[in-house]
């Protein structure tokens, strides 16, 4: 009979357990470039930086995702673009088809988004040195009059799935901008993994 | 909690079993885990009794609602009490003790 060295009891309310998803940018750069004027990303990360409007965000403590960017766009609020970069996406499966279905359960919840995300278009992907999977997903508060355009694009880092994903917020009768789609997809093409993952060497 | 559920082959790995400890009643926690595909037991403890024999007590953060603190403890086998984080779980940190405590008490 196995015998377990450790038990872990985690406390916690259900209802609010959820993090928040609020961003911070910081004020020292846990990021430099290249000569090849790619962005090196605390040593792990190597990737080719959007254009500079698009500012750096980033996640202190118990965020949703680690860091990407994010840019103010024209029209009326609440149009802004932001893409980044998510080690621990929602959902637990490592499965990519599995993990994708569990992600929209929960993305954008903390947006209150009164409408569920409808998927767009759903397609397997080289990402990272293997498969992927890019969903285009879209979602309408007809009461908030917003709307959120996405692509997540989900990959793998060893035997873990990690995601990058886009938002685009526009009012409910803007229109999108297919220029920071491009972006994204520079970006996501041309990251790379300079070490192996915490998980990885454990 | 969707953390640990990522973890638990590394939880097994190391020989470690998680549980999730709450004040919500049964039905809730059952629906709740259903929602994020939670397969680890999950405790009800509408009284907070084993909360606050752990020493959670409500959060100071949300005045007015019964909300209680959030706290990881790591008891090893002989049940003693090795690692008590308050707040948001720090996972990196968790494996990394337990990957410690696991080779602190040699193979099962």
């Amino acid at each position: 009979m196995r015998k377990h060295i450790g038990m872990l009891l985690c406390f916690a309310l259900v209802g609010t357990m959820l993090s928040s998803c609020a961003t911070t940018e910081t004020t020292q750069k846990p990021y430099k470039f290249s000569q090849q004027g790619t962005v090196i990303w605390n040593d792990e990360f190597e990737f080719k930086p959007p254009p500079p409007e698009w500012r750096v965000i980033q996640v202190e403590v118990g965020g949703e995702f680690g860091f990407g960017f994010l840019r103010a766009d024209r029209g009326p609020f609440p149009s802004q673009s932001m893409f980044v970069y998510d080690e621990e996406p929602f959902g637990c499966s490592t499965e990519l088809g599995e993990r994708g279905g569990e992600f929209f359960k929960r993305y954008l919840w903390s947006t209150a988004m009164i409408a569920d995300m409808k998927i767009l278009e759903k397609k397997n992907v080289n990402v990272l040195g293997g498969e992927g999977l890019a969903v285009l997903a879209e979602g309408k508060d007809p009461v908030k009059k917003e709307k959120v355009k996405s692509k997540v694009v989900f990959g793998k880092r060893g035997d873990r799935v990690v995601a990058f994903y886009l938002t685009q917020w526009r009012h409910i009768d803007g229109t999108y901008d297919p220029s920071a789609f491009e972006i994204f997809d520079k970006f996501v093409a041309s990251f790379k993994f300079l070490k192996k993952s915490f998980y990885e060497t454990l | 909690m969707e953390g640990h559920q990522r973890n638990l082959s590394l939880y097994d790995r190391f020989n470690a079993r998680v549980v999730g400890v709450s004040v919500d009643d049964v039905t809730t926690l059952k629906y709740w885990a259903k929602s994020l595909d939670l397969t680890f037991p999950l405790l009800s403890n509408v009284t907070g009794f084993l909360g606050a024999s752990f020493g959670v007590g409500p959060s100071p953060e949300i005045k007015g609602f019964p909300v209680f603190s959030r706290r990881t403890v790591i008891i090893d086998k002989k049940g003693i009490i090795r690692y008590v984080r308050d707040g948001s779980p720090d996972f990196k940190e968790i494996l990394l003790f337990l990957k410690k405590l696991n080779q602190e008490g040699g193979k099962p």
